[in-house]
């Protein structure tokens, strides 16, 4: 933050709008000082930083709720308010930000104070006004916490304040937030609320059972591999059991006696056969018959409603054929009648035509109910024919599973005559094929059986295959969230051991800055020691021993600007290493009587460091202050100087002059009306 | 020690994290920078579990 402007209008003392206050932010002469004796407004100064930018005063600005200045309020008129206002612009990070805060004070029986208002306008590099995004309270946050203020904004005759006991938790939560320690604790803990919550997302997508999924789909497989395998098996060795079965007949036919009877049972095997055959094709019209015209079974009430709908339509002339409203529609576009009327818009005739369309009907319509009608007599025809087929084909089915048992009979009975032979080798050749047949119905079996096994199998691993898939997508879930889990875990211990050893680099450093400050203004040989809190005391060393120091007001006034003066130049350092400090690197002091109670010698130490320590530097002082080792320290940071020029309405006031630079300025001067105001002169100077 | 030297040793654990959790550190850090002002910065859990989400993809 770098002050550049202060603008003030009717606050406190100063009437009426003042000239513009730039304020120096050179690096050599980084100094503004500004001039005034007690009483003429000085700490009002002070304060209208304060009050723009936090709404905040100094524990000197008495009667807080009197901000407008009081000739301009006797000087308008019953019922009418007065405006005070104060503007600030400054520069952050190649910005131009204006602060400008508002309050109003209404003239009634008492005088009554409103609301402050804050206006903000932001000009980036092209140098254009713009309103900002947020609330500008926050914008100011986010660039010099409040919390930090009082120690850039501050009296220096009670500076002392903010090492005072009563105020060491308060300095050092500033500090940590100053250091960007805060910014540490804050992400560390919130870090650890996102781990939290990804632990919570993690147990949400349950235990993943893919391994086990994927065992049981590894062993459907092999089943199904097996059971295809001896499919294969199985088919090998029933065309070698037909092998032999043909072979074994064969030999039947060489054997007299049983030669007749094998012939036969060839023939009625090939009956079979063919009955088998035809059985099958029965079986297969019937399934087709049923499964293609089926339907038409269901149709008969929906077709006499049909019926029903369109002859009621027929009855009312809805239906009828005659002239259609494409008829009537070519006529009035060729706006020529058949009667060879003319027809116009709006004539008599165009408009005879025309009511003819709501009575015509349309010719597609006309022409899908007759094609329904046709398509629906054909329906009606089918219900009859299909019953006639399905009869048909159940007696055919019938019919061959009679001639099939009866050629099965047949068979039987030739077995049984073999198998009663009285020759043994027609007995033998009997029992062979008893054997071959059996094996091959158990054969038979089997490869149904196994068929059937592997459409099941088949639909289980087609099943398990989905469930993995499924299982799949949620371990991919896991994982992430698992590696989100670990990445932030990992974040959290390096950001506790960076904040760990940060502190530790911190505050030795800042210590010893603070030290080599303070060493450097007193003459004392305290040492000023900053607590693992970062609470500062101020330490003696009596025999190798330190011990806590009773401080007197002069000596912790030392101690606090040695305090912020160390914190000033070590930020910007820090900021310079990149640590994680925050983004300000630039601080603005802004000081009212800095020298307060001070000793010649320190406060001439004092005048000659802290211009070195900020980095823009704005003090308020009295003559009394200023004169002598001060100004002989500051003379040459200077880039700016003012003097406030108190007008007294006392009549026998005694005027007061400050000479600078070999010229004499008011201080205090007789005011030309019943008014006590303050005026501000720019002093002059060839720098 | 010399401050160089301390000044590694302080920055050691950021230096040798891995890519994504530098990058979850800086822009979490940026996150509570922007929200400092807040005693009690709103949705700012929200804000750093969208911040890991978008970093491990």
């Amino acid at each position: 933050m770098k002050l550049i402007s202060l603008k003030i209008c009717n606050f406190r003392c100063f009437y009426g709008k003042m000239p513009e206050i730039l304020l120096s932010g050179e690096e050599q002469r980084n100094t503004t000082i500004i001039h005034g004796n007690n009483g003429s407004g000085k700490t009002t100064l002070l304060n209208a930083f304060t009050w723009v930018l936090y709404e905040k005063f100094t524990a000197a600005f008495a009667s807080e709720e009197q901000l407008v200045n009081k000739r301009a309020i006797a000087e308008a008129k019953q019922g009418e308010s007065v405006e005070c206002w104060v503007e600030i612009v400054w520069e952050h990070d190649d910005k131009r930000y204006r602060a400008k805060r508002e309050c109003r004070a209404y003239k009634g029986e008492t005088i009554e104070q409103g609301e402050s208002k804050l206006y903000m306008q932001i000009a980036g590099e092209d140098g254009r006004w713009n309103l900002p995004q947020q609330l500008p309270e926050d914008i100011i946050g986010r660039i010099l916490p409040e919390s930090l203020h009082q120690y850039f904004f501050f009296d220096g005759e009670r500076i002392e304040r903010i090492v005072r006991s009563d105020n060491k938790v308060e300095i050092a939560e500033a500090t940590k937030t100053m250091l960007g320690m805060k910014v540490l604790n804050r992400s560390i803990e919130h870090l650890g609320n996102a781990k939290k919550t990804l632990e919570e997302e993690l147990k949400s997508i349950g235990n993943t059972e893919t391994r086990q999924i994927l065992k049981q789909k590894e062993q459907k497989e092999k089943e199904t591999e097996k059971l295809t395998n001896r499919q294969t098996e199985i088919s090998q060795e029933l065309s070698h059991q037909e092998t032999l079965k043909k072979e074994t007949s064969n030999r039947f036919r060489d054997v007299s006696g049983a030669k007749d009877l094998e012939e036969r049972r060839k023939e009625l095997e090939t009956q079979k056969t063919t009955n088998i055959d035809r059985l099958k094709q029965s079986k297969e019209a019937l399934q087709r018959a049923i499964s293609t015209r089926g339907y038409a079974v269901f149709l008969p009430e929906v077709t006499a409603e049909f019926r029903a709908i369109v002859n009621d339509l027929k009855q009312r002339g809805e239906l009828t054929g005659g002239i259609s409203q494409e008829f009537v529609n070519e006529l009035l576009n060729s706006k020529r009648c058949i009667c060879g009327a003319e027809l116009h818009e709006g004539n008599h005739f165009h408009e005879n035509v025309s009511s003819w369309l709501d009575k015509a009907s349309i010719a597609a319509v006309e022409e899908t109910a007759i094609r329904t009608i046709a398509q629906v007599d054909e329906i009606d025809k089918q219900t009859p024919k299909l019953w006639e087929d399905i009869d048909k084909e159940q007696a055919n089915i019938n019919q061959f599973r009679q001639e099939i048992s009866r050629v099965e009979t047949q068979l039987d009975n030739i077995s049984e005559e073999l198998r009663k032979n009285p020759a043994e080798e027609i007995r033998n050749l009997q029992k062979r094929l008893d054997e071959i047949e059996g094996k091959i119905r158990e054969l038979t079996l089997e490869e149904g059986e196994n068929k059937q096994k592997i459409a099941d199998l088949n639909i289980e691993i087609e099943n398990l295959g989905k469930q993995i898939a499924k299982q799949e997508l949620n371990e991919a879930k896991q994982a992430i969230a698992q590696r989100r889990i670990a990445v932030t875990q990992d974040a959290i211990e390096r950001l506790t051991d960076f904040r760990y050893r940060l502190d530790k680099h911190f505050r030795v450093q800042l210590e010893k800055r603070v030290q080599e400050i303070f060493s450097s203004i007193s003459f004392k040989n305290y040492l000023p020691k900053l607590t693992d809190k970062y609470e500062l005391t101020l330490v003696e060393n009596t025999a190798g021993r330190e011990a806590p120091v009773a401080a007197s007001t002069g000596e912790n006034q030392i101690l606090s600007l040695s305090f912020i003066g160390g914190i000033i130049d070590r930020v910007r350092e820090w900021t310079k290493d990149e640590l994680m400090v925050p983004d300000s690197s630039t601080f603005p002091i802004v000081m009212d009587s800095p020298f307060g109670s001070l000793d010649e010698i320190y406060r001439r130490q004092i005048a000659n460091i802290i211009p070195k320590l900020a980095n823009q530097l704005v003090v308020l002082v009295t003559k009394t202050q200023w004169r002598g080792e001060v100004e002989k320290e500051m003379t040459n940071r200077i880039g700016k100087e003012y003097v406030l020029t108190y007008y007294s309405s006392k009549p026998d006031c005694e005027e007061d002059i400050i000479e600078l630079d070999g010229i004499p300025y008011s201080l205090v001067r007789q005011s030309p009306n019943e008014y006590e105001y303050t005026a501000i002169t720019e002093v002059e100077y060839e720098f | 020690m010399s401050e160089e030297v301390s000044l590694s040793y302080v920055q050691e654990p950021l230096a040798t994290a891995p890519p994504e959790v530098r990058q979850i550190i800086e822009r979490v850090r940026q996150a509570e920078k922007d929200k400092l002002y807040m005693s009690k910065p709103k949705g700012i859990n929200d804000d750093i579990l969208a911040i890991i989400k978008e970093c491990v993809k």
